[in-house]
C-alpha cells in the first residue's frame, strides 16, 4: 500500500468504517474511491446522534464521553407534589446527559436536616448540588465546604431573603420571588381599582421560598396608591388545614373583596372556598401560584381570575444542565441566575394546560411530544 | 386472756376507737385491739370488712379519723410510712411491695439502701448483709443477685417479710400472706412467722380471709365485722368451727335484711 | 451448673453435692462473657453490623467529615434519649420534648437581643426555662393525674404555639453576642458529641448505680409497691419530667448553633420530629415503653443505628420517597436482630 498521508488517515478515522470499506477507500483511488469517500461520509452524516457504545471517545450528542455524575438536590419539602415536575425535569435532563440525580433533603421543612443532607452530599463527594435555600444563614457554611470541596453548588426555588441570597451559591434558577409578589401587587391593584379589604393567605409565614411574595405584594399594592386594606394570614402548612382555615375565614370576613394566595396549597383552597361560597357573583377577585390541578380548574370555571407558574421543571431541567456543563467546562462555563418564568395563567391560556396531562406539569409520567400551532399570545 | 392475775404487761400496740371513712363508704367504725409483746394475732373477716384499712392505718399509709394508737403504751402519731418504720412498726403487702426488675438485695434494702462517700450504691455491702440476714432467718434462695421476678411466690413473701425484720421492726403487720399459696409455699411463711415467735422480739399481725391456715400459727383471733371487733378469743379457747358459724350466721343475717 | 441444678436451686433444693466443678476461663473468654451478658450488647452488635456494611459499601462512610455527620445526627436525639429513657422507666412519656428543643433557641435570642443578657447567662436560662416546662408536665401528670400521653401531648401544642407566635414563624438569626460560645455549643465539629457523651455517662450512671435510678425503676415497676415501701413516687416524676425537658431544650439549642440559625420549623411542622427519634432511639436500644427497664448507653447506640441509617442510605444515593420504605424496614429488620439476639443472650446465660 502506498504511504497514506497522517492527515488523511486521520480524517479516514474518524468516519467509523468497517475494515473492509477503509482499505477500500485508503488503497483505491479515482471513482472507486471517491464513491467510496462520499458514501462514507454520508452514512456517518445520516447517524444518529446516539451514543454508540462501539465508538471510543464519544459521549451524549457531540460531547466526549464523561462519567456518570451524580446530582444531589436537596429540598425542604421532598414528599410535595409540587416538585414533582421539579424531579421530571431532573430525570429527564440526567437521562439526556447520562447522569444521575438523587432527591433529598427534609420532609416537612426542617433545616437541620436539610444541613445535615448536605453534608452527607459533601461526604459522598456529589458531582453537583443543588440546594433549595429556605433560611438564609443556616446555608452559608454548608455551601462554603461543598464549594470548597470542589462541589459546583446552586439554589433553586428559594434563595435567601431579598437582596440577600445568604450564600455564596454559583447561581440561582427559580422565580424572582420578590418580584413575582410585586407582580401579583399590581394585578390585585388592576383587578380592585375602587379598593376595598383583601386577604393574601401564606401557608407558612417566614418561609424564605415564599415570605418575600407577600413582601413584593404588600409593597406593590402600596406603590399604586389605591385604597386596599391587604393583610396577610397564615393558612398552615397541610392543604387540608389550609381549606379550613380559609374557609373560616372568608365565612367570618364577609366584606372581603379580594381572595390571594402566595403557595400552590392555599391557592387551591381559595378556587374550592370562591366556588362554595359562589363569591364570583359577589363581584369578588381572586388569584395566586402554582398549578395545581384543582387551581386550573378553578381558572376555567371563572373561580379563581389568574394563577402564577414558575416552572418548577425548568427548576429541576435547567439545575442538572448548569452543574452538568460546569463539570464537562471545568468550571470554564459558571451557572448564572435564571428566572424561570412569571407567567400568569388566565381563562384566556388555561386551555392548554387543562387539556394536557405531561411531565412538565407533573400530572403524568409518560414522555411526550406536545404539539400546538397558531399563533403565540403575547402582550 | 382469762385465768391470768395480777397486772398484765403493756401491749406491744393498742388501738383505741379507731374510725375511718372514705366518702359515703365507712370501713371502720370504732375499733379497739391490742397485741401483746411477741404474740402472734390474727385478724379475720369478710371481705371489704375494713382489715386492709386498718393496716394501712397502722403502718402509717393512711390517717385515722379518730382514735388512738399507743405504741407500748405510748400514744403516737404516725406522719408516714417512714415515720411509722422508725418507730418499729412496719407491713407487708399483698403485693409484697416488691420490684420485679430489681434484684434481691436492692429489694431487701428498698428505701433504706447503704450508699458510698460518693453517694453512688454501695452494692457490695448491700449484697453481703443481705446474703447473711436471709441464711441467719433460714431463707433459701440461690444468690441475692437474681431479679425476684424469677423467685416462686413463697420466695418472694420470705423476703419481704426478711426485709421487715432486718429493718428491725418490732410490730409485723402481714396482709394476706397465704392469699394464692399453695401449701408447700404456705408453709415456708408459716415456719418463718413460728421462727419469729420464736426468738420473741416481733409481735405480729396477720390479716387473714382464710383463717383456718393460720389457725395453728396465732395465739388469739379477732374477727372485724360492721368496723367493729366483734370477736376476740384465744385460739386455745376457740375452734374454726366455732368462728365459721359465726361467719355464715352473719351472712344469713345480712342477707334477710 | 446445668439448667435443672439451677431450676432445684430456685425451687429451694440446693445441694452443694452434685454440682459440676466450676470452669476456669481466660481472662478474653471472661471478657466476652460480660459483655454478652449486658443488654446494650445486642444493640452494639447492630450497630456495628450497619458500620460495617456502609462502609462496605462506600468507603466515603468512615471518612473523618462522615464521622462528624453521623456524630451530629446522633447526638441531639441521644442526649434528648438520655432524659426520656428515665421518664420512660418511671413509667411515663414526654411527647412536647420536640417543641421544648424548638422554643429554646428561640428564648435565648430574646433574652440576648431583647434584654442584654449575657449569652452564657442566656443558654442556662433557656435550660431552666425547659425544666420548668417540665415541672408543669409533672404537675398535670402528679397532681391532677392526667395520664402523661395526654398531658404532654396539650404541652406540645401549648409550646409549640407560643414558639410561632412570639417568633412570628420567622427565622432568626444566631445573636452576635453569642458568636463567642457557640463554638462550644455546638458549632465546631465535635462539640456535639462531646457534651453527649457526658451527658449519656452523667444519667447512666444515675439510673444504674444511684437512689434515683432505683427509685425510678422501682416507680416504674410496681409503683404502688414502690410508694407502699416508702419511695416518693411523685417526686421522681417531676424530677424525670424536668430532667427531660431540660435536656430537649439544650439539645435545642446545640442544634441552633450547629445550623447557625434559629428555626420555628426545626422541630418538623408539627414539633415532634426530634421526640419521635429520642423515643425511637431509647426503645432500639432497650428501654420498654411500659416502664420498669431501660437503658441510657442503649438509647445512645439506639441513636447511633437510626443515624447510620439515614446517614448510610443517604450516601448510597437513595431518593426521598423510596427512602422512607427502606429506612422503615430497615428499623424493623434491625429490632428483630436485636430481639433475636436478645433472646439468644437470655438461653446464653442459664
Amino acid at each position: 500500500m502506498k504511504k497514506i498521508d497522517p492527515q488523511v488517515e486521520e480524517a479516514v478515522e474518524t468516519l467509523s468504517l468497517n475494515g473492509l470499506a477503509r482499505r477500500r477507500l485508503l488503497s483505491g483511488a479515482g471513482m472507486l474511491s471517491a464513491s467510496a469517500a462520499a458514501a462514507a461520509l454520508l452514512s456517518a452524516c445520516s447517524a444518529d446522534n446516539k451514543s454508540d457504545s462501539n465508538k471510543s471517545g464519544n459521549g451524549v450528542g457531540d460531547f466526549p464521553e464523561t462519567p456518570k455524575w451524580k446530582f444531589v438536590f436537596v429540598n425542604h419539602v421532598t414528599t410535595n407534589p409540587f416538585f414533582t415536575p421539579t424531579q421530571y425535569g431532573a430525570a429527564d435532563a440526567c437521562a439526556l446527559l447520562a447522569a444521575s440525580y438523587q432527591w433529598t433533603g427534609s420532609k416537612d421543612s426542617s433545616v437541620p436536616e436539610m444541613v445535615s443532607a448536605m453534608s452527607s452530599a459533601v461526604s459522598a463527594k456529589a458531582d453537583g448540588i443543588a440546594i433549595a435555600v429556605v433560611d438564609k444563614n443556616a446555608f452559608t457554611s454548608p455551601v462554603d465546604k461543598a464549594l470548597n470541596a470542589g462541589i459546583p453548588t446552586i439554589s433553586y426555588n428559594a434563595d435567601g431573603a431579598k437582596g440577600d441570597p445568604g450564600t455564596s451559591r454559583l447561581c440561582y434558577v427559580g422565580q424572582d420571588l420578590y418580584q413575582s409578589g410585586v407582580e401579583l401587587g399590581r394585578r390585585i391593584a388592576s383587578l380592585m381599582p375602587s379598593g376595598g379589604d383583601a386577604v393574601g393567605f401564606i401557608a407558612t409565614p417566614g418561609a424564605l421560598n415564599i415570605q418575600p411574595r407577600i413582601d413584593g405584594a404588600t409593597d406593590a399594592i402600596k406603590a399604586s396608591g389605591k385604597s386596599i386594606n391587604f393583610k396577610s394570614v397564615a393558612s398552615g402548612a397541610e392543604l387540608p388545614q389550609e381549606l379550613s382555615t380559609i374557609d373560616a375565614y372568608v365565612s367570618g370576613h364577609k366584606d372581603l373583596k379580594g381572595l390571594f394566595a402566595v403557595d400552590a396549597g392555599s391557592t387551591e383552597s381559595v378556587g374550592k372556598v370562591v366556588k362554595k361560597y359562589g363569591l364570583k357573583k359577589k363581584g369578588v377577585v381572586a388569584g395566586g401560584f402554582d398549578l395545581n390541578p384543582n387551581t386550573l380548574t378553578a381558572i376555567k370555571a371563572g373561580d379563581l381570575d389568574f394563577t402564577i407558574d414558575q416552572q418548577p421543571y425548568l427548576q429541576g431541567f435547567l439545575s442538572v444542565l448548569y452543574l452538568w456543563l460546569y463539570k464537562l467546562s471545568g468550571g470554564l462555563v459558571i451557572p448564572s441566575v435564571t428566572d424561570t418564568g412569571l407567567l400568569f395563567v388566565t381563562k384566556d391560556n388555561v386551555d392548554p394546560y387543562l387539556q394536557t396531562k405531561t411531565r412538565f406539569e407533573g400530572s403524568s409520567t409518560k414522555q411526550q411530544l406536545v404539539k400546538r400551532s397558531g399563533p403565540i399570545a403575547h402582550a | 386472756m382469762s385465768g391470768i392475775t395480777g397486772p398484765t404487761p403493756t401491749p406491744a400496740l393498742s388501738v383505741e376507737h379507731m374510725a375511718k371513712g372514705f366518702g359515703a363508704v365507712t370501713a371502720l367504725r370504732d375499733v379497739n385491739l391490742h397485741l401483746d409483746k411477741g404474740e402472734v394475732l390474727a385478724l379475720v373477716g369478710d371481705n371489704g370488712a375494713g382489715k386492709s384499712t386498718l393496716l394501712k392505718i397502722l403502718c402509717g399509709f393512711h390517717r385515722p379519723d379518730a382514735g388512738r394508737i399507743l405504741l407500748s403504751g405510748e400514744e403516737v402519731t404516725l406522719k408516714s410510712v417512714d415515720h411509722a418504720r422508725s418507730l418499729g412498726i412496719d407491713a407487708v403487702y399483698q403485693d409484697l411491695a416488691l420490684v420485679n426488675e430489681l434484684t434481691v438485695y436492692h429489694n431487701m434494702f428498698l428505701n433504706r439502701e447503704m450508699i458510698r462517700p460518693t453517694r453512688l450504691l454501695h452494692n457490695r455491702a448491700m449484697r453481703k448483709i443481705a446474703q447473711e440476714h436471709l441464711d441467719q432467718m433460714g431463707v433459701n434462695i440461690p444468690s441475692v443477685d437474681v431479679e425476684v421476678a424469677k423467685l416462686s411466690g413463697g420466695q418472694r413473701q420470705a423476703i419481704a417479710v426478711a426485709r421487715s425484720v432486718y429493718s428491725e421492726a418490732r410490730v409485723l403487720l402481714l396482709d394476706e400472706p397465704l392469699a394464692a399459696m399453695g401449701a408447700k409455699e404456705g408453709a415456708l411463711i408459716l415456719d418463718l412467722v413460728n421462727d419469729l415467735k420464736a426468738r420473741g422480739e416481733v409481735s405480729v399481725i396477720i390479716i387473714a380471709h382464710n383463717y383456718a391456715q393460720v389457725f395453728e400459727v396465732c395465739d388469739r383471733i379477732n374477727l372485724l365485722q360492721h368496723g367493729e371487733i366483734t370477736f376476740d378469743k384465744r385460739t386455745s379457747e376457740t375452734s374454726v368451727a366455732e368462728l365459721t358459724d359465726l361467719v355464715v350466721e352473719e351472712y344469713r343475717r345480712s342477707r334477710t335484711q | 451448673m446445668s439448667e435443672r441444678a439451677v431450676q432445684d436451686a430456685i425451687d429451694g433444693k440446693t445441694t452443694t453435692a452434685g454440682t459440676p466443678p466450676v470452669r476456669r476461663h481466660g481472662p478474653l473468654r471472661l471478657a466476652f462473657e460480660a459483655f454478652v451478658v449486658r443488654r446494650e450488647a445486642t444493640i452494639f452488635i447492630v450497630a456495628v453490623a450497619l458500620l460495617l456494611y456502609f462502609w462496605s459499601n462506600n468507603s466515603d462512610f468512615l471518612a473523618r467529615n462522615n464521622l462528624v455527620n453521623l456524630s451530629q445526627q446522633t447526638a441531639p436525639y441521644a442526649i434528648i434519649a438520655a432524659g426520656m429513657v428515665l421518664l420512660l422507666v418511671s413509667g411515663e412519656i414526654d411527647l412536647s420534648v420536640g417543641a421544648v428543643f424548638a422554643l429554646s433557641p428561640f428564648l435565648m435570642h430574646y433574652m440576648i437581643d431583647y434584654y442584654g443578657t449575657y449569652p452564657i447567662v442566656a443558654i442556662i436560662g433557656s435550660i431552666l426555662a425547659g425544666a420548668v416546662i417540665g415541672l408543669v408536665n409533672g404537675f398535670v401528670v402528679v397532681v391532677l393525674k392526667v395520664p402523661s400521653f395526654v398531658a404532654t401531648l396539650g404541652m406540645l401544642f401549648l409550646i409549640l404555639g407560643i414558639m410561632l407566635t412570639t417568633s412570628h414563624a420567622y427565622p432568626a438569626q444566631i445573636p452576635e453576642a453569642a458568636h463567642g460560645v457557640r463554638g462550644w455549643f455546638g458549632q465546631s465539629d465535635w462539640s456535639e458529641l462531646i457534651w453527649c457523651l457526658i451527658i449519656v455517662a452523667y444519667f447512666h450512671v444515675v439510673l444504674t448505680r444511684s437512689r434515683w435510678g432505683l427509685y425510678t425503676i422501682a416507680t416504674g415497676g410496681n409503683p404502688l409497691g414502690a410508694s407502699e415501701a416508702g419511695i416518693r413516687t411523685g417526686r421522681i416524676k417531676f424530677g424525670n419530667f424536668m430532667v427531660t425537658s431540660a435536656l430537649g431544650a439544650f439539645a435545642g439549642i446545640l442544634e441552633a448553633f450547629r445550623v447557625d440559625s434559629i428555626d420555628p420549623t426545626s422541630a418538623g411542622a408539627d414539633g415532634a420530629s426530634p421526640m419521635f427519634t429520642a423515643v425511637s432511639a431509647a426503645v432500639i436500644g432497650g428501654t420498654a415503653l411500659a416502664g420498669g427497664s431501660g437503658t441510657v448507653v442503649g438509647a445512645l447506640l439506639g441513636a447511633l443505628v437510626l443515624a447510620e441509617l439515614r446517614n448510610g442510605f443517604n450516601l448510597i444515593g437513595i431518593n426521598a420517597n423510596p427512602f422512607n420504605i427502606i429506612l422503615g424496614a430497615a428499623i424493623i429488620l434491625s429490632m428483630v436482630l436485636n430481639v433475636y439476639l436478645t433472646r439468644l443472650r437470655r438461653a446464653g446465660r442459664r
